[in-house]
């Protein structure tokens, strides 16, 4: 076999006992890797309506066909597991060297099911007790680096913090909680490393298609990366009041021009950097508070700036480097604070910071960490402490099935709405590219219409896709036709004689069968829902100034985009769809 | 045009504003008949929204007939830049359905219908027949010749990107639009805003620095978005752009 190894490692850490369970080629032709075959394990892997925080609940390190080769952006791994925030599926993508060791350890996936008897390492297959609980992640790396390459919790994750990050390489899989779920096995990190290289299928065409790709991937569609990293989207989406601000209270930031990429370019320190194997290279690092450094993401900027009403700087990259350090979400703590500073102007929490409180907001993050006062109601993630703070609260609680949302206003991206009521993770910019018709000229942005349904599901389809290979959705651009170019890039490591049309099909089945999983875990119709705010009240400003989302129009598309699925009308699988996905553990719910 | 017409700028205010204006110094009722996801700008008007979007303007008059409160309505498209007061109240004059003919045209977005025409515009879309002329006739209207009419410039519209610009430029040779820069762009042009003439999205665009080659033959280039006044991005260079507009010009990659 050529590009997989066929098997993956099942370790059990109540236990000790690692298994080296088969991958069929068959599987994996059908799953390839990353989101796709974490998919496929996850259904095997967890007991049906498990507790994510639960021994038996498992957490999948997964790999793909093209980490290990030459072509840029692929070292990359997905982190697979029931999320303790959402209770659904929940998948994080990270670039890094622990991919590339992963692989070369010999299999396609590591899953660790169990719990440790006390705070422990798992390090090369033999685990043992840690020292290092309590240490950020970043500390924990560079501890167990001798040993290989490390993917560890920080504080956030032992703590149990429903929006924990894993952290690897410095770069985190961070939506969902999935540190949580380490954390909660008593498992500080995880180090792999290998020598077992799976051979391509044909070596020249991959060094071939390795060289054009990262040729491409220097031109003009990655040139934004590279100049000035996602930052760069605050100025353009606060110009179109689709910059959420105040908890999603408007579209627009009067203090956004002090956080504009433009200008930390020009007044800060910069240095940039780049993920494992990738010639894109957006990663950028600002100086702050004088001597301190950090990198810096939109998502980073727009939850701990705007969203909570912050416009110093310096607070908000000394936010993003402590979330970072304590393994923290940006997006869901910056979204968390945001909603308990309404509350706090609201008079529900007194004793919440308010929005502007740069200090304030530094100081609730090692609190959330630490689970100490206001921090342990936020811990839970902005949806269960709206829940406990009542009062109506949960209309405003910016999530949509227990996620956060990230930086994109719905009411100003009406097709992106689209994309996170119906998202498998949640609220999700990175497993929908439904903003990209928004930004373009084929939808009307502030009126939402059910005929973008389909074009909204086939951003969702090339992203499966490409978070199955793995590859950087960077890259998307590049690609002159997105399946054709991709298959040829799969024939030349694995071998297969696969068409542009079967990917197609692979892509559309990973989402149903994400969705399949949901369903066996509780889904239901009105889980596909954004809070009552954005239904109810309008934009209040700039070129959005009264922009509505209708519940009519939101259910219009949302029951489209089931139907261009192939699923029922309320979003159940159609038997043709369950037949297709078979799976060991059949959904259940129609 | 590739564009919409309601908001393309014109004496200082979006087209369909400005008709609106005009009507009012005339009328004292002014109905603007929308589709259901028209964004418009904030007007001096009942907005109400077709029914039956698709049905062409005859439905469009239904739809403005069945919210009059008087008994006589003066009708015209969005398109009517040159409309003056003088024009309106010489149609209305006549107190009966009545439309002008132009070089043996009938000018059916330019007349007056009667209260009284709702229900044959509704048998009229029933039966299929679709257009307003056949409402006139339904009505046995005024035939009116074009010389009996002052101010027949009121009949003008703008067909063209080069029509509306001419219009533009005779009124103010001077008159200019601002290019706004936004990331990439910005660093590119060293600053954030540039005053340049109107003219077609590419003749703005082309202002720029020619490093930042913002265009593909008469396309937007594919690094770059271009939203004029942050509503809509647009693709198409061809269009116009008009006096005091914003043209926004942003990264294309906004994934982040």
């Amino acid at each position: 076999m050529y590009g997989f190894h066929g098997r993956y490692a099942r370790f059990d850490l109540t236990t000790g006992r690692q298994e080296i369970l088969p991958l069929p080629e068959s599987v994996l032709r059908r799953h390839l890797g990353g989101v796709g075959l974490g998919a496929w394990l996850l259904h095997r892997e967890a007991p049906p309506r498990v507790d994510p925080l639960s021994p038996e609940a498992p957490l999948i390190f997964c790999f793909s066909p093209l980490v290990g080769t030459p072509l840029t952006t692929s070292a990359k791994l997905a982190v697979v597991g029931k999320s303790p925030l959402t209770g659904f599926v929940s998948d994080g993508l990270s670039g890094s060297h622990f991919a590339i060791a992963g692989k070369r350890s010999g299999v396609d996936a590591i899953v660790l099911v169990g719990r440790c008897a006390q705070p422990s390492e798992l390090v090369n297959g033999a685990l043992r007790p840690t020292s290092l609980w309590g240490c950020s992640a970043r500390e924990a790396a560079e501890a167990l680096a001798p040993h290989g390459r490390v993917a560890a919790i920080g504080v956030a994750g032992e703590n149990g913090v429903r929006f924990a990050t894993i952290s690897n390489d410095g770069r985190h899989a961070g939506r969902g909680g999935l540190g949580a779920v380490m954390g909660a096995k008593r498992l500080k990190a995880l180090v792999v490393d290998g020598e077992q290289v799976t051979p391509v299928a044909d070596p020249e065409r991959v060094a071939r298609l390795a060289r054009e790709l990262s040729r491409r991937s220097l031109g003009p569609e990655t040139a934004k990366y590279r100049e000035l990293g996602t930052v760069a989207n605050l100025m353009a989406f606060n110009r179109i009041a689709a910059l959420p601000t105040r908890n999603f209270q408007s579209g627009s930031f009067a203090g956004a021009e002090a956080l504009a990429a433009e200008d930390l370019q020009s007044a800060r320190e910069r240095a940039r950097s780049t993920c494992a194997s990738c010639t894109i290279g957006c990663t950028h690092i600002y100086g702050f508070n004088r001597t301190d450094r950090t990198r810096i993401e939109y998502e980073n900027l727009f939850a701990l700036g705007s969203l909570c009403g912050v416009s110093d700087a310096d607070a908000v990259l000394a936010a993003s480097r402590r979330c970072d350090e304590l393994g923290l979400d940006t997006v869901s703590a910056g979204g968390t604070i945001a909603f308990a500073m309404e509350c706090g102007e609201r008079g529900y929490l007194p004793e919440a910071p308010r929005f502007g409180d740069g200090a304030g907001l530094l100081a609730l993050l090692d609190d959330i960490a630490q689970r100490r006062g206001l921090g342990d109601l936020l811990a839970e993630g902005s949806r269960r402490a709206a829940i406990q703070v009542g009062r109506g609260s949960l209309d405003f609680a910016p999530q949509v099935k227990g996620l956060e949302i990230p930086g994109y206003e719905p009411r100003a991206l009406q097709t992106m709405a689209l994309g996170f009521a119906v998202g498998t993770r949640g609220a999700d910019h990175n497993r929908s590219g439904a903003y990209e018709l928004d930004f373009s000229d084929r939808v009307d942005r502030l009126h939402g219409d059910a005929r973008a349904a389909q074009l909204a599901l086939e951003t969702e389809d090339r992203a499966a896709l490409i978070d199955s290979l793995i590859l950087c959705k960077f890259l998307r651009g590049v690609f002159e036709d997105f399946y054709a170019d991709t298959a040829e890039l799969l024939q030349a490591v694995v071998g297969w004689d696969v068409s542009a049309a079967e990917l197609q099909g692979i892509a559309r089945r990973i989402v149903s069968l994400r969705k399949s999983f949901n369903i066996r875990e509780g889904w239901k119709p009105e889980d596909d829902a954004l809070p009552e705010r954005f239904l109810s009240e309008s934009l209040p400003d700039g070129t959005a100034d009264g922009a509505r989302l209708t519940r009519e129009c939101l259910q219009e598309m949302i029951r489209s985009y089931n139907l261009a699925r192939g699923w029922t009308e309320r979003g159940y699988l159609s038997a043709s769809v369950l037949a297709d996905l078979a799976v060991d553990s059949q959904p259940v719910g129609i | 045009m590739g564009r919409d017409k309601a908001w393309l700028p014109w004496r200082d205010r979006p087209l369909v504003a400005h008709v609106v204006e005009i009507l009012r110094q005339v009328v004292g009722e002014v109905i603007v008949v929308a589709s259901k996801d028209h964004g418009l700008p904030p007007l001096a008007a009942c907005v109400v929204r077709d029914r039956a979007p698709g049905l062409g303007p005859l439905a469009g008059i239904r739809e403005g007939l069945a919210h009059l409160r008087g008994d006589l309505a003066f009708v015209c498209a969005t398109d009517a830049p040159f409309i003056t007061p003088r024009y309106v109240e010489a149609m209305l004059a006549f107190g009966c359905a009545a439309a002008p003919d132009v070089d043996g045209y009938v000018q059916t977005l330019s007349a007056v219908y009667p209260k009284a025409a709702l229900e044959h515009a509704e048998a009229l879309i029933l039966a299929g027949r679709m257009r307003p002329l056949f409402l006139l006739e339904a009505l046995h209207y005024r035939r009116v010749p074009a010389r009996e009419l002052p101010d027949l410039q009121s009949l003008r519209g703008f067909n063209t990107p080069d029509e509306y610009l001419k219009a533009v430029r005779e009124e103010d040779e001077h008159a200019v639009a601002t290019l706004e820069f936004l990331g990439r762009a910005r660093l590119a042009m060293g600053c954030r805003t540039l005053e340049v003439p109107v003219g077609t999205l590419a003749e703005v665009l082309s202002r720029a620095h020619p490093t930042l080659e913002l265009l593909e033959g008469e396309r937007v280039a594919r690094p770059f978005l271009v939203s004029i006044e942050a509503r809509a991005f647009v693709r198409d260079a061809s269009i116009p752009v008009g006096p005091g507009e914003h043209v926004i010009v942003m990264d294309a990659s906004v994934g982040g």
